[in-house]
């Protein structure tokens, strides 16, 4: 079931043409290009600026979608932004990113933190990519 | 300038000389040609308008209108101001050469070096004015509140009070007074020399910046306040004489001659400190070599090797060798490139100092290593204007007090 | 949100199990077998430590200020959220156009691992602070009793000097007082009124920066900056400016 559904939304997204880059007050989110396997997404809540890459995860680490969507992600991109337990300390609980970011995966969520982390800076930068590439 | 200079003031003169000497004044300024009227207007405007530009920056708010920001927080209007008070401490050490310690081969500069002295200083306080961001305060509490270890509040109050000495000296002058002229005279050497050296320490007593930092600065304005004060002489009485259409006597060529000699001999000076400067500099700390190297091999190289060592230092000196001190054509293209030279050694020496990053060696995102700053056209028509005012007072001065002539007593 | 319990986590998987004392008396022994200079030159930069002090009592004895105040910041725990920033804007009215404390965004392409760092800045508050010398009108000046290099702006004349002095770029013009602006640890808008935090130490979701009275042998900021376990620096110590204002990590 999960499968058609992912496989109904990447047909979807496909059919609408990529026009994927956003900047609302949730967050900033873009697609870099085709073949990255996903959004960017920059989450601004509880703290501005934290980066979510597919490109990284998807594309370069070469992870399948079904190892988080929909478990622990869902497909719509900001929704668990939306969750109260959306902080760091859900995360050490293996919640979110700390199913994988627990130490033993991926390196663990309470260090490296300016690695996903990427501020306001970062969200400034990347706003403005978003804003280009929306353009084109 | 008159104002300044009016003798009734001091109560050392009658009130039916006083309307005489004024009657002379103006029959004499009357006098002009064509020329010089048009000159002096001309410089008139440029006066107004960069006033104009300066009362717009005041409405405005610095920071609006001009280059500088919180990284680089001095520019061109200090460099100006170092520019404008250089020249007139070198015009006080050399014509106090000539009337103060009585080297008589001197003595017939002393006149137009004493009345040009004040007329830089004046433009450099001038530039200064459009510059520190509350100057009414600074009237007030460099007086009620004064930082005894800061060098600005030592510079700013010496260079004060030796524009009250100058006025003086200039006055006693005037008057024939030769022997209180001295007394003044001395003074204002005394004066300005302290007040140089602090101007030098208001950069070579920032720990905080490498490139500034030390003895250099204050050994290098006292050399280069030599060269530029010869520089003003040679340029202006060689124009002064120009524009009054007279030929040199003995005596002045003479003088000019020894002036040369002093330039030669300041240049050479300064040849000498620049390369040891430049020498220590790259073998010093991170940020002194990231600057120098900024100087002599980055965006700042034109500048460098062009202006300050080409212009500055190098042709100066070839051209009055040429010269043999005698041609005076060759002098005064001299003194014409190294007032080119000067100050953009002086907008060098200001900027360098700030080029470089605070946070440099951190990797900083938010900044570059290396800093930039352009002056805007507010803070360009200021200088033109303090230069423009320079040349407006000279050319009132040159008709006013009769090409400044002594007599040698 | 919990971040304390981040921190505890933090901790112990930091140093495991091995116990304070042990691991202090361990690093001490290291810091000997691997040159002591790098121990010795590390709590150097400490503002007026002298050599040679054996007791922390000794130490805070040389602490010219009570409080000798002063801030430490866990930089490896910035996030530039910049949480403080606004905390700061809004605590002291700083304007758009400037700022008192800024973060720093550092970028090694070259390290491994981690290439991002977020290193926050503020006036450092100088023993030998070069701005309050180069000030012609005692308008900046070092409190006497605090240590805090304050503003008396309406002395200010505006020269930017303390600009051009200060090796930390830690002031600015304010176009509204007229007169240079600066960090004063909050003393106008929050010490001077009893309360005992800054407005960007309290704002802070992560536990970067931590403010206190480095001549309190009990206070958070000496206990960072007295141990030998972690290293402790000081930025440009080069100047000789001596800052109160620390970095490490953890």
């Amino acid at each position: 079931m999960k499968r058609i559904i992912i496989l109904a939304s990447t047909l979807i997204l496909g059919l609408s043409g990529f026009v994927l880059s956003e900047i609302t007050e949730e967050g900033v989110k873009y697609q870099e290009s085709e073949e990255a396997g996903g959004l960017e997404i920059i989450y601004t809540k509880p703290v501005k600026g934290v980066l979510f890459s597919h490109k990284l995860h998807v594309k370069e680490l070469g992870l399948p979608c079904e190892s988080c969507h929909t478990a622990i992600f869902e497909m719509e991109a900001f929704k668990s932004q939306r969750n109260p337990d959306f902080i760091m300390d859900s995360l050490y609980k293996g919640k979110y990113c700390g199913a994988c970011h627990n130490g033993q995966t991926a390196f663990a969520s309470n260090t490296k933190c300016a690695t996903c982390h990427v501020g306001v800076k970062g969200l400034e930068r990347l706003k403005k990519k978003a804003q280009v590439l929306e353009k084109k | 300038m008159e104002r300044k200079n009016n003798p009734v003031v001091q109560g050392v003169i009658s009130k039916e000389e006083f309307t005489q000497n004024w009657l002379q004044f103006l029959t004499e300024f009357l006098s002009g040609s064509k020329g010089f009227y048009i000159l002096l207007i001309l410089s008139g405007l440029i006066v107004f308008i960069s006033a104009m530009f300066g009362v717009n920056a005041i409405y405005v708010g610095y920071s609006h209108v001009y280059g500088i920001y919180r990284e680089i927080p001095w520019g061109i209007l200090i460099s100006g101001y170092v520019f404008f008070v250089v020249i007139s401490t070198g015009l006080s050490i050399i014509s106090s050469i000539g009337h103060v310690f009585g080297v008589k081969s001197l003595i017939p500069i002393g006149k137009r070096a004493v009345y040009l002295s004040i007329v830089t200083l004046f433009a450099g306080f001038m530039v200064i004015f459009f510059d520190v961001e509350n100057p009414f305060r600074m009237a007030i509490w460099n007086a009620l509140s004064p930082n005894l270890t800061s060098n600005i509040w030592w510079m700013g109050t010496l260079y004060g009070i030796s524009l009250i000495f100058m006025i003086f000296e200039f006055l006693l002058i005037l008057l024939s007074k030769h022997r209180y002229a001295t007394i003044f005279g001395f003074l204002t050497l005394i004066s300005k020399v302290l007040a140089i050296s602090n101007l030098g320490a208001v950069f070579g007593m920032l720990y905080g910046r490498d490139f500034w930092y030390g003895p250099f600065i204050p050994i290098y304005l006292i050399a280069s306040a030599i060269s530029s004060g010869s520089t003003a002489i040679i340029f202006f009485t060689y124009l002064g004489y120009r524009i009054r259409n007279e030929r040199l006597d003995k005596s002045m060529e003479l003088a000019l001659q020894v002036v040369g000699k002093l330039w030669a001999l300041s240049l050479a000076i300064l040849i000498f400190i620049v390369f040891w400067k430049i020498i220590t500099g790259l073998v010093g700390s991170e940020a002194q070599r990231l600057a120098i190297r900024e100087l002599m091999f980055g965006k700042y190289a034109p500048n460098f090797w062009f202006f300050e060592i080409f212009l500055g230092l190098i042709t100066p000196f070839f051209l009055l060798f040429v010269s043999k001190f005698r041609n005076l054509n060759q002098m005064f293209a001299a003194s014409l490139l190294s007032f080119i030279g000067i100050f953009i050694m002086r907008f060098d020496m200001v900027v360098i100092g700030q080029i470089v990053y605070h946070f440099f060696e951190y990797k900083v995102t938010d900044f570059p290593v290396i800093l930039t700053y352009k002056p805007t056209l507010h803070e360009i028509m200021l200088i033109i204007g303090a230069c423009a005012f320079c040349v407006f007072s000279f050319l009132i001065g040159e008709k006013v007090f009769k090409g400044h002539h002594t007599e040698i007593h | 949100m919990n971040w304390k319990e981040f921190f505890k986590n933090l901790k112990t998987e930091e140093q495991g199990c091995v116990p304070d004392e042990t691991r202090r008396e361990f690093l001490k022994i290291g810091l000997i077998i691997t040159g002591v200079a790098a121990g010795g030159s590390l709590l150097n930069v400490v503002s007026v430590v002298a050599e040679g002090l054996a007791t922390s009592e000794e130490l805070s004895k040389e602490y010219p200020y009570k409080p000798h105040y002063s801030m430490v910041f866990r930089v490896d725990r910035c996030i530039d959220c910049e949480r403080c920033v606004e905390a700061c804007r809004q605590t002291n009215n700083v304007p758009e156009y400037g700022w008192r404390t800024k973060i720093l965004e550092r970028v090694d392409t070259k390290a491994v691992d981690q290439q991002r760092q977020f290193m926050p800045i503020l006036c450092n508050h100088c023993n030998n602070p070069p701005c309050v010398r180069a000030c012609p009108t005692q308008a900046t000046y070092k409190d006497k009793q605090t240590g805090i290099v304050k503003m008396a702006s309406y002395k200010c004349i505006g020269c930017k000097s303390c600009m051009s002095a200060c090796p930390y770029d830690a002031r600015y013009f304010n176009e509204e007082k007229r007169a240079i602006d600066k960090c004063d640890f909050c003393w106008e808008s929050r010490l001077s009124k009893g309360m005992k935090n800054t407005a960007c130490a309290e704002a802070c979701p992560a536990g970067v920066r931590i403010f206190g009275d480095l001549s309190d042998p009990n206070s958070e900021v000496y206990k960072i900056v007295h141990q030998m376990g972690k290293a402790v620096w000081v930025l440009k110590p080069e100047t000789g400016a001596k800052p109160n204002v620390f970095y490490t990590i953890g």
